[in-house]
Order: structure tokens, then C-alpha cells, then sequence
């Protein structure tokens, strides 16, 4: 039954594959070239010159400018806000939407760049995003400085070759013993990895549309450039991968963003435009650190000195104590201890950041719906490690937010029946609550579980128990189904490739029989590049356009410092006591708890300045720790002596607050 | 009485003569302390006396605008120095460790001012490239000599950095409130203060016991409170470790203080960085720092992962006879028997790009003795000066017959603009973590020479053919090894496994004749081959650590066949051969 529907959308796809319109490069679906893009950031720096400002910061190994478009009025001190899109290089629609949100800021949102600063880095990979607009297209998303990938004696000298000249790179399949893949019956295009464990046995191999250039035995292992500057931030960047850099920062491109974003401490959060998305759903808070463990022991060296047995191993809490005792460090802490055994970093947002960002999500999610995006589409890509988007909250430590604009619209799947016991399907359990999904009973869950597949280990009491404990949730359940589901109705073959297909045939080249220079009988077809990441832009200018103000919304949340009140008591003559609640009117804390863990960005600073008064208790200067979000306060006072009706002034700052300040003049009693 | 003063004297004229005037023709006297200006002035001499040995240029600028000296040794007549094996030695990442400088000073000049005397000296020259940067840290070593600062002053490169967390950057440095041009220690009376005056020597102090009152309290360095936040000298100028500045496995300063806002921040740790990637046939690096008498090996961090234990090897037997070559000194692994680093230079050196190196802690100060060789401790490490070294009552006693005095400077009342009266004292700037001068000579040398005794021990690499067989209807089948006498292999193990190195290429090359095959010998009687599969006329292999690789070719044909080794961390090699 299922086959039969499968045969027929994939007979009407092939039929489509003859009609639709050819997919093409970045020129031709209406993408601006990275020229182009630098060009319009000039333009809109041109035509507001009151408002914006142009800056190269870096030229890539590729020779192209690196241009950062600042927009604000000049005398704002304020916040400001860094967006950085299209760093990966393999993204057009980023660009395109850091370049619209930049005319939208000097055109109907002008009245934001009255009290915010903004920092646009429409296009951060220019070198990667170049490919888009090469011939032959093929999936270049690394920047052009030579890499000898292959570790041999030429660099570079082993790119893909476009045999069957058609203008694009896709894949060869040859039929080999070797071969573990196999056709995806009644797909024309589809190709699926051959399941062992299920009888199939591997008929194909693949490989990259190309020639052995160098004849080493692989083909088109070393192609032109370099690496991909999306991926060479600091935080968990990963080391030997050739394609992230030699190290964090190594490359131009990520340095001069780095350098940037060090050198204005007034950016108070940051905005990636990129293939990730961090507000459709919060990252994971599970990742495990590594080092992280119960107990640990000393260094040698000083166990001996403190006395101990440096065989024995000690929890956090003992070490922290014994700590404390030795060093004299009375605020000695986790991760002070941390650092001196040599633990990393943090590896999830920190647990009291969480509550900021769900809300952000929730609210996301409702914005999108009310937008019309209410269809489902394919996941975006989780954060890269490496990532600016990492970066921002784990080591700037300012609230980051990654927009993705779009992905492949989720296939339209046979009707979904409603299945016999009236199953739930995963819509409908995700708006459950825990408690309500276990009110159903171990009868009907058990009944839910056979329904939706749930593998047999899977029984009613351990869902019950594991919704109980926290362990899981009614949300991560609807998740779990979906997958579950996505797995069975591909047929094997690739999710993204499906979707795509579902999407446009017409992004698929169709195998066709091609003679080898050294493979001999081979086919070539597959999917286009970039066809996945880059709709025609005319498909996809509303989308963007209906999502923007959110990013406008999310500089709204920003801080917003006050000195709410400020209390004068007279303790006696010429004593005062001043008490003084700085209270934070914005939605986001500051700085962010990850933020206050890496000491970023700077710290508010209290000043009580006046004429010839003396601090009998408290000090001039005060630096803030954290002020919670919606409402979050800290309290100051002062003893201080000075003459009665001279006035004080409070003044709280930071760069990235801006400054406020608030006069009272000292008089008995009153305020 | 007059005589024997006078024999004396004549002795160490003669001395400080064979130290400083013998063959050469640059004269550089290692007595002394070299200053910034004088730094410069000696590498420029050096150059100008040996133009044809050596090249001095500046890899880049401080963030104070200074230049950071890079002093090459390379006999070009011996060829390009990217063709040979090479040597890097830098000093003084951190500004206050200053005697690292004058160690890589001696290394320049011995090895050009013994080139023409000693043979092994002139052999080592001539078959390898030495990179000298005497002085990483420019600014701070610079003002090492001219600002008021203490022996653990100047660490930081010059990168401002609010250490506080009040909003401002530098602003509550230490002060010569004084004037004397030294930041010292700072006393007041105060019998809770936890220490009394040592009954034996006045200027020493001792904690007190629980039932005793005390004398004095300690306040901590010299200085004010010069921002009013009520914490002396917490934020001074600085905080960016350049040691800790470096790309493999960085992590930011909330996990690892003073790394700098991201790798290679500091402008001189991207120079030497930028530098490096020129150099890939650096197989070594030294990185000398002041004090501990160690000799210090990755990894830093149990991030960092292990160290392969083929490199280890090679590692533990160059450490081993450098406890030899510098008695004293203790070869250890930084993470596990000292502290955790991350970022720092020998784990970029080794696990970024794949070349071994060391970290020399020079000074140890359990050398500043005063007692009876019977009193020596019997217990192992509990004496030498990472453990804590000598007593400060003894210490005391070196100070005033050893050196004279000049170590120490007596506590002086001066009255205190937030404290009243105090006094002001204790060990001066170049001590405690600086040997005194007259101890420079043998701690120099001795650390030259393990250099020296790991630079003779770079990969040289010969070609020989062990063999060529006719294999009948037209085929011949050749053998050919190549080997390395010395400890350091080709290629780190590292480097071959991470592909951070492209690997040595043995390759055939002829007219008349086809390669039918190609391979690396496993094992030479059994005919036990790993044959490559494609382009069998180049193989890519390493040669280990004293041994060898022999790989074997199968041709077809007649001609004169060329055999090559192409190495980036050794000397290229060819033969040929008539088939």
C-alpha cells in the first residue's frame, strides 16, 4: 500500500525533473556575488551618511574585502548589537538578510539607531561564499588560502572536474564490488547506503564528480583552498580537520571579527545569520565536559605540601574547602579549582541563562506561527563547534542568538491516519503536560508506544518513570516519534536529499552513463550544489522579510539600567546613610551567568560622587556583579559625611549600558 | 698577604679572558647583565663579525612598538637554511625572566666564536640552522632594567586588562614609593600579624607560633591603593601570559588566566607563530624561562591528551642526558609533575605542529647554599628549589658572604600615605628568581650545551643502496635504505599521525626504465613488503629515531635510475645507480 503511493510521487517527480526550471549558480537564482554585496554595503553606507559607516577590516587570502557596515547615530554611547552573517560562506540567504535588515535600519527602523549601535558583518567569508558563484559549481565553502589536504607533495592540485559539462559537480556511482550503496527503488535520482543487517547488499560506489588529478588513487581530495573561517572561532573549535583552520583564530577572516568584537566592549549581544537557529529550539544543556568528574586527584607536588595522600581522590566540595584553608581564598570557587586541575571550559549554557532563552524560544516560535510559518521544515544544523555563534555566549559572554531564515520545507507525507485506539500523533503529545500524558494510564501509553514503533525494550512503566524523574518530556517524546517516523518514511535514503527532492526535482542531475578516464563505466548525477542551502531568492525574500523584526525585537530585550530609588538618612550632624537599588528595567540579565563566569563584558560601575564628602563606609567606586533580567536589583549603600543640603550624584555605567545618573541633595531625614 | 691578592687576581683575569677573548673575533662578556639597548648591541656585533654565518631581522613589533630580534645561524655556503634541520631557541616570553636572554646570547656566540676552533662546533653549524629570539617579550624585559619592578614584575606582555573586574585597566600597579628605583616588600608593626623578627637575623621573619604574639604583618608588595577600592596593587599593567597566548587547545581566561582574548592575541606570540610557519624545518625548539632547574616537557594539560609514546622516547632520552648535562636540573612533564597550561608555546610547538622542544627553567636557587657538604639533605627532591629551596636564614648568610650583600635590601621605616609608618625591604629585583651574575657563566654553558647536544642529534638522514637484483626477463629489483644515526627521527610521530608535516618522499626517477612496483620493507630477509598502490615511484615514509626505513622497488628496463630522499625537517639525499 505504502509502495504503490511511493510509486506514484516519485513517477510525478521524474515527470517534473523534465519541466522544472534548471537549477543554477548564485547569479542566476538572484544571489548578489560577494562583490555585489560589498558593493550594496557601500550603497547603504553612501546613502545615509548621517547614520552609517563603512570599515574594511580584513582582505581575505582570496584578495576580497572583509567589510564591516556600521550603523548608529554618532553621538549614541549605548548598546550595540554585532551581526555577523554568512560566515560559514555557504549560506547566501544570510547575506541577504543582514543586507535587508541594514536597509530596514536606515529606513523604516531608523528611530532604533537613536539609542543602539549596530555592527552588520553582511558577508563573513567572502572567499567561501565566492564558490556560489564559480564555475564549475561545486560545494567550496573554505576560503583560499592553499591547504595541501592530502598531506602530499602539491598543494591544491587535485579539484573537482566537471566531466559530464554540465556546470556542476555532482557524484559518480559505479557499480563495484566494493559498493555500499544502492538505488532507492522508483526514485530516479535517490540513492540510499545499503543496510547489511536488513539483507541489502551494496551495489554502488560514489564518488565525487572529478578525475585523479595527481593520480594518488582519490579523486578531487585536494581542491582549491583552505579553510572555513565559520568554524575557527575559539570556543570547542576542533583541532586536525584541515577545513577549520589551524587553529582557533588562525584565519583572516575570524581573527578580524575576534579583534573587533575585542576591541568595542559596547557590543552587547550578538546576532549570527547562518545555517544554525537557536531560537526554533534552545541548544542541548547535556553535553558532558570533559574532565568533568566526580572526584579528583591532587598534582603530586601539592598533595605533598598540603599533606595528603596524592593517590586520593577528592570531591569538588572537599577540594574547595581544603582550598580555602591553603590559599586564604575565601571566595575560592568550582571553577577557580577547576582551572587549577586543568578542567575546561563550559560546555553548556549555564543553567540559570536557560530560563531567558526558552522564554526567547517560546516566543520565537509564536512570532513565526503568527508570521505564517507555521509548516514544518527541516531541523537547521546544531551549532558547529568552533562556531561564532559558541563563541558569542561561551567566551564573549553576551546573549547570542543564530537565525537561519529558512530550510527545506519537510515533505508532504502520505495522509497521516489517525491510527485505530485513537494513537496520538506527536503534535498532539507535545502540547501535553507530563502530568496529563501519565493520567492517560499504563494501558494506553503502552498501546501509544506499539503504535508509534517504540522499540519493545520501551515500556509504559519506564516512560512513566522517566517523565517523573525529569528525564524526559512530553516535548522530547514528540520529537523522538518524529524521527522515528522521518527514519521510516525515507526509504533510507538521506532526510535533507528527500526533502529536497519533494522540494524541487529539478534539483537533481539524473544519472547518465559516462565513460571514466580511470573508473571506466561510471554514471554521473545527484543533487546540484547548493541547492539545499540556496532556493531562488525571489522564493525566499518574504520569508526573510516576515522574520527580521524578530531580530528587531531581540535588541529590545537588551538590559536597561536605572537607579530606581536612592534613600538619604541622616545618621547624625553631618552623617548620611545612602542607600541606592540599581535595578535592571531590561528582559536579559547582565551579564548573561556565562558572562559573569568568563568575566565578560564589563562590569556596571556605581559612582557616588560629590563636593568635599568623605566615605565612611562603602567605596566611591563600585563594580556590579549581576543584575538579573525583568527586574533584577542590586542594592548599594554608603556611610558618608558631608554638609547637609550639599548634593550627591549617582551615576551606574558600562559600555555597554550606557550611562545613568541621578541627583539628591542630602537632607534630614527625608530623601 | 698582598701577594697571594694579587695571584688572585691575575687568576681571574685570566679567567674572564679564556670566558671572553679566546679564537673569536666578537668579544661578548658573560659576566653581566644584558639591558634592552645592549641586547640589540650584541646580536649586531655578533652579525657584524660573522656577516657570511648570520642574518638579524625583526619578526614584528611589541604592542609597545618595539622589535622583536630574530638572530639566524646559517653558513650559506653550506646551503639555504630551510634545507637543513633547524634549531629554535627563544627566551624571555616572560619580561622578568631575564637571564633566558643571556642564555641564548651564549649559545649565539659560542657556536660562532668557536665555529673555526672547535670541530664539532663548526660541523653542527654547518649542517644545521639555528633561530635565535633572544628576547620574546621585548617590552617588559626592556623595562625590566628601567622601571621600579621586583624579580616577579613584567611577566605579562603589554596588553592592558582589567585583573579586578572594576570597570578600568591597569590602574593599581605597584609603586616605588620610595624612590629607589626597586619594588620591595612592604612590613608594619603589628603583633597579630603572624610573624616575628628571627632571633638570629633581624632582617629575616619568621611565622609565629599559635600561642605567640607576633611582631610584624605583611602587606604585600610595595605601593598604594591607587584606585581607593581598598585592595593594594591588584590590577597592574597587563594580564596577558603569552605562554598561555598560544593555539593548541586555548582556553579562554576564565579557564586558563592570562590567555589573552583569543590565540595569538599578543602581537609578539603572532609574530613568533607567523615566523614559525615559514620555518617548517625547525625539528627542535628551546624555550628558556628563569627558574626552577627543570627541563620541562608537554603535555601541559591533560587537554592537550598524550604524547605518543614512540615521541616520548625520544623525549625522555634527550631529558635524561640533559639531567646529565646540567646537574641539578630535573627532567619532568608540566602537566602532571608541575602545573596545568593551557596555550602554552612547547604544546603548540608539539601538538600543532608536530616538532619536539623543551622548556628550560634555568635558576635553581637551592644553589644559594651556605652549610657544610655533610649537612646536604639525604632525601631526594625535597631540596631542590621547585619544592621550595633553601631556608631564608641561610639564604641570608650566602647573601652576605657570597654575594656580598647586594641581594637584600635592609627594612627601612617610610611613612605611608594610607598604612603610617612602615617598613620597607626584602630581596631585591635581580634575585630570587635571577641567579647572581657570578653564577651565569657555568648555567649558561651548561644549558648551551644541551642545545647543542639536541641539535647533534637532528635528524641526518643517508641514502644507501643495500641492493639491486636481476629478477630476470628484464626486471630489477632495488633496495635502498635510508637511516638516521641520531635520536630525533624525521618526523615526529605526531606530525606523521595528526598530517601536520607532509611526509618524507623516497622517490625513483629515470629514463629506460618503468616501475612496476613499489614499497616500504618490512622486513628485509623475508621479503615482507607493503607495497604502495598507486604511483609506486614515490614513497612517503620518515626515518625513525636511530633506524631506518628501506623501501624496495621493482623495474623494468634499462637506464640510470635517480634515487631520492626529500625531507622538510631533514637534509635532502640522492644517489644514482646503473641498472
Amino acid at each position: 500500500m505504502r509502495r504503490s503511493a511511493k510509486t506514484v510521487f516519485y513517477t510525478i517527480a521524474s515527470f517534473c525533473l523534465m519541466w522544472s526550471i534548471s537549477h543554477a549558480g548564485g547569479g542566476e537564482l538572484g544571489y548578489l556575488s560577494p562583490e555585489q554585496i560589498n558593493a550594496e554595503m557601500k550603497k547603504i553606507a553612501g546613502d545615509n551618511k548621517d547614520v552609517a559607516r563603512i570599515t574594511t577590516l580584513a582582505q581575505t587570502p582570496g584578495g576580497r574585502d572583509l567589510l564591516m557596515l556600521e550603523l548608529g547615530e554618532r553621538n549614541v554611547m549605548g548598546p550595540a548589537i554585532m551581526v555577523v552573517a554568512n560566515m560559514e560562506g555557504n549560506y547566501p540567504i544570510a547575506s541577504e538578510a543582514a543586507l535587508q535588515l541594514a536597509r530596514n535600519l536606515t529606513g523604516e527602523w531608523k528611530d532604533e539607531l537613536a539609542s543602539r549601535r549596530w555592527y552588520i558583518f553582511a558577508l563573513g567569508n567572502p572567499d567561501g561564499y565566492a564558490g556560489f558563484f564559480g564555475k564549475p559549481l561545486y560545494n567550496k565553502f573554505v576560503n583560499d588560502r592553499p591547504v595541501n589536504e592530502d598531506n602530499d607533495e602539491a598543494t591544491d592540485e587535485d579539484g573537482p572536474d566537471d566531466l559530464n559539462g554540465d556546470g556542476y559537480i555532482t557524484r559518480m556511482r559505479q557499480l563495484h564490488p566494493e559498493g555500499k550503496w544502492l538505488k532507492i527503488e522508483d526514485s530516479p535520482v535517490l540513492m540510499k547506503r545499503a543496510d547489511n543487517g536488513k539483507g541489502e547488499k551494496g551495489e554502488y560506489r560514489l564518488f565525487p564528480e572529478g578525475i585523479d588529478n595527481d593520480g594518488d588513487g582519490d579523486i578531487n581530495e585536494d581542491g582549491p583552498g583552505g579553510c572555513n573561517p565559520g568554524y575557527n572561532f575559539p570556543h570547542d573549535f576542533m583541532h586536525y580537520t584541515k577545513t577549520d583552520g589551524m587553529w582557533a583564530a588562525s584565519e583572516v577572516e575570524s581573527r578580524a571579527v575576534l579583534e573587533f568584537a575585542f576591541a568595542h566592549p559596547e557590543i552587547a549581544m550578538i546576532l549570527t545569520f547562518g545555517r544554525s537557529n537557536s531560537l526554533k529550539s534552545v541548544p542541548e544543556s547535556n553535553k558532558k565536559a570533559t574532565g568533568v568528574k566526580d572526584k579528583y586527584k591532587l598534582p603530586k607536588w601539592m598533595a605533598r605540601q598540603m599533606g595528603v595522600d596524592p593517590d586520593e581522590e577528592f570531591t569538588m566540595d572537599a577540594l574547595i574547602e581544603m582550598g580555602k584553608e591553603v590559599t586564604g581564598i575565601q571566595d575560592l570557587n568550582e571553577d577557580m579549582v577547576l582551572q587549577f586541575l586543568g578542567v575546561g571550559a563550559a560546555v553548556n549554557p549555564n543553567n540559570k541563562d536557560l530560563p531567558y532563552w526558552n522564554e526567547i524560544s517560546e516566543r520565537y516560535n509564536e512570532f513565526m506561527k503568527e508570521a505564517g510559518f507555521e509548516a514544518e521544515r527541516l531541523k537547521p544544523k546544531p551549532f558547529p563547534t568552533g562556531s561564532v555563534e559558541e563563541w558569542g555566549y561561551f567566551q564573549y559572554g553576551v546573549p547570542t542568538f543564530a537565525i537561519d531564515f529558512w530550510t527545506l520545507p519537510e515533505p508532504k507525507k502520505e495522509e497521516e491516519k489517525k491510527k485505530e485506539d485513537g494513537a496520538l500523533t506527536p503534535d498532539e503529545i507535545e502540547k501535553m503536560s507530563n502530568e496529563e500524558f501519565i493520567a492517560l494510564g499504563n494501558e494506553k501509553i503502552a498501546a501509544f508506544l506499539k503504535a508509534s514503533g517504540a522499540p519493545s525494550q520501551y515500556t509504559a512503566e519506564m516512560i512513566v518513570m522517566g517523565l517523573q524523574g525529569g528525564m524526559m518530556t512530553t516535548k522530547k517524546m514528540a520529537e523522538m516519534m518524529r524521527q522515528m517516523k522521518k527514519k521510516e518514511d525515507s526509504g533510507g535514503a538521506d532526510a535533507t536529499e528527500e526533502a529536497l527532492y519533494a522540494y524541487n526535482p529539478g534539483a537533481f542531475v539524473e544519472w547518465q552513463p559516462y565513460d571514466h578516464p580511470t573508473l571506466g563505466k561510471v554514471e554521473i548525477g545527484g543533487m546540484i550544489p547548493y541547492s539545499t542551502l540556496a532556493p531562488p531568492i525571489d522564493s525566499v525574500r518574504e520569508t526573510i522579510a516576515k522574520q527580521l523584526p524578530f531580530a528587531r525585537q531581540l535588541s529590545q530585550l537588551l538590559p536597561e539600567i536605572a537607579i530606581d530609588k536612592v534613600e538619604i538618612k541622616k545618621r547624625s550632624g553631618d552623617v548620611w546613610q545612602v542607600e541606592a537599588w540599581i535595578v535592571n528595567n531590561g528582559f536579559l540579565p547582565y551579564p548573561t551567568h556565562q558572562g559573569q563566569r568568563c568575566q565578560r563584558p564589563t562590569p556596571i560601575v556605581v559612582e557616588l560622587i560629590g563636593p568635599s564628602l568623605t566615605f565612611l563606609e562603602g567605596k566611591a567606586r563600585n563594580a556590579l556583579p549581576l543584575l538579573d533580567g525583568s527586574g533584577g536589583f542590586q542594592k548599594l549603600s554608603w556611610l558618608i559625611q558631608a554638609a547637609e543640603g550639599k548634593t550627591i550624584t549617582l551615576k551606574a555605567h558600562s559600555f555597554s549600558t550606557g550611562t545613568v545618573e541621578k541627583s539628591v541633595s542630602l537632607k534630614g531625614g527625608g530623601r | 698577604m698582598l701577594k697571594k691578592y694579587l695571584t688572585a687576581i691575575a687568576i681571574l683575569a685570566l679567567v674572564l679572558m679564556t670566558a671572553s677573548l679566546q679564537a673569536g673575533d666578537v668579544k661578548l662578556t658573560f659576566d653581566h647583565f644584558y639591558d634592552g639597548p645592549a641586547v640589540l648591541d650584541a646580536l649586531e656585533k655578533l652579525h657584524k663579525g660573522y656577516p657570511d654565518l648570520t642574518e638579524l631581522r625583526s619578526i614584528g613589533k611589541s604592542e609597545e612598538g618595539r622589535d622583536i630580534w630574530l638572530f639566524t645561524i646559517n653558513n650559506s655556503a653550506t646551503g639555504k637554511d630551510t634545507e637543513k634541520p633547524g634549531i629554535y631557541v627563544d627566551g624571555t616570553i616572560h619580561g622578568n625572566e631575564v637571564q633566558a636572554a643571556e642564555v641564548c646570547l651564549y649559545l649565539a656566540w659560542y657556536l660562532l666564536d668557536t665555529y673555526d676552533s672547535i670541530p664539532v662546533v663548526k660541523e653542527m653549524v654547518d649542517k644545521r640552522a639555528f633561530y635565535i629570539i633572544p628576547v620574546v617579550n621585548v617590552d617588559n624585559r626592556w623595562r625590566f632594567f628601567t622601571d621600579p619592578v621586583s624579580y616577579n614584575i613584567g611577566r605579562s606582555a603589554r596588553v592592558p586588562y582589567d585583573d579586578d573586574r572594576d570597570g578600568l585597566a591597569d590602574e593599581d600597579a605597584a609603586d616605588d614609593i620610595d624612590g629607589d628605583g626597586e619594588i620591595l616588600q612592604m612590613r608594619i608593626k603589628d603583633p597579630y600579624g603572624g610573624f616575628k623578627t628571627h632571633p638570629d637575623d633581624p632582617r629575616v621573619m619568621v611565622r609565629t607560633k599559635p600561642y605567640e604574639k607576633g611582631e610584624w604583618r605583611m602587606i604585600g608588595r610595595e605601593g598604594i591603593d591607587n584606585d581607593g577600592d581598598g585592595r593594594l596593587n591588584e590590577d597592574g599593567p597587563g594580564y596577558l601570559d603569552m605562554n598561555r597566548n598560544y593555539g593548541f587547545k586555548w582556553q579562554p581566561p576564565y579557564v586558563q588566566g592570562g590567555a589573552g582574548d583569543f590565540p595569538m592575541s599578543a602581537k609578539p606570540t603572532k609574530a613568533v607563530a607567523d615566523f614559525i610557519l615559514t620555518k617548517p624545518n625547525i625539528c627542535f625548539d628551546y624555550a628558556f624561562h628563569n627558574s626552577g632547574g627543570l627541563i620541562v616537557r608537554g603535555p601541559g594539560s591533560k587537554l592537550a591528551g598524550m604524547y605518543s609514546p614512540r615521541d616520548v622516547k625520544v623525549y625522555d632520552f634527550l631529558g635524561g642526558e640533559g639531567e646529565k648535562i646540567i646537574p641539578g636540573y630535573k627532567y619532568i612533564i608540566g602537566g602532571q609533575d608541575m602545573y596545568t597550561t593551557h596555550g602554552d608555546f612547547d604544546e603548540f610547538m608539539y601538538s600543532n605542529m608536530g616538532i619536539y622542544g623543551f622548556v628550560g627553567e634555568l635558576f635553581m636557587s637551592e644553589q644559594e647554599r651556605y652549610r657544610k657538604p655533610e649537612d646536604e639533605p639525604k632525601g631526594e627532591d625535597d631540596d631542590h628549589s621547585y619544592y621550595g629551596g633553601t631556608p631564608q636564614e641561610e639564604r641570608q648568610k650566602f647573601n652576605d658572604f657570597v654575594t656580598q650583600g647586594i641581594m637584600y635590601k635592609d627594612w627601612k621605616k617610610f611613612d605611608h600615605p594610607q598604612f603610617g609608618e612602615i617598613e620597607i625591604g626584602g630581596w631585591r629585583t635581580f634575585t630570587t628568581r635571577i641567579p647572581p651574575a657570578f653564577m651565569l657563566p657555568e648555567m649558561m654553558h651548561r644549558n648551551a650545551s644541551l642545545v647543542m647536544f639536541t641539535a647533534k642529534h637532528a635528524p641526518d638522514v643517508t641514502l644507501e643502496v643495500l641492493e639491486v637484483k636481476d629478477l630476470g626477463n628484464n626486471l630489477h629489483r632495488i633496495r635502498v635504505r635510508a637511516s638516521n644515526p641520531n635520536a630525533l627521527p624525521s618526523l615526529s610521530n605526531k606530525a606523521i599521525s595528526k598530517e601536520i608535516v607532509r611526509r618524507d618522499i623516497l622517490k625513483i626517477k629515470g629514463s629506460g626504465f618503468e616501475v612496476v612496483s613499489g614499497g616500504i620493507v618490512e622486513d628485509l630477509a623475508l621479503d615482507r613488503i607493503s607495497n604502495v598502490e598507486h604511483r609506486p615511484w614515490m614513497i612517503f615514509s620518515s626515518v625513525p629515531s636511530f633506524g631506518k626505513t628501506d623501501v624496495q622497488w621493482i623495474v623494468k628496463g634499462k637506464g640510470k635510475a635517480k634515487i631520492t630522499y626529500d625531507a622538510i625537517k631533514a637534509k635532502n639525499q640522492s644517489l644514482t645507480l646503473d641498472l
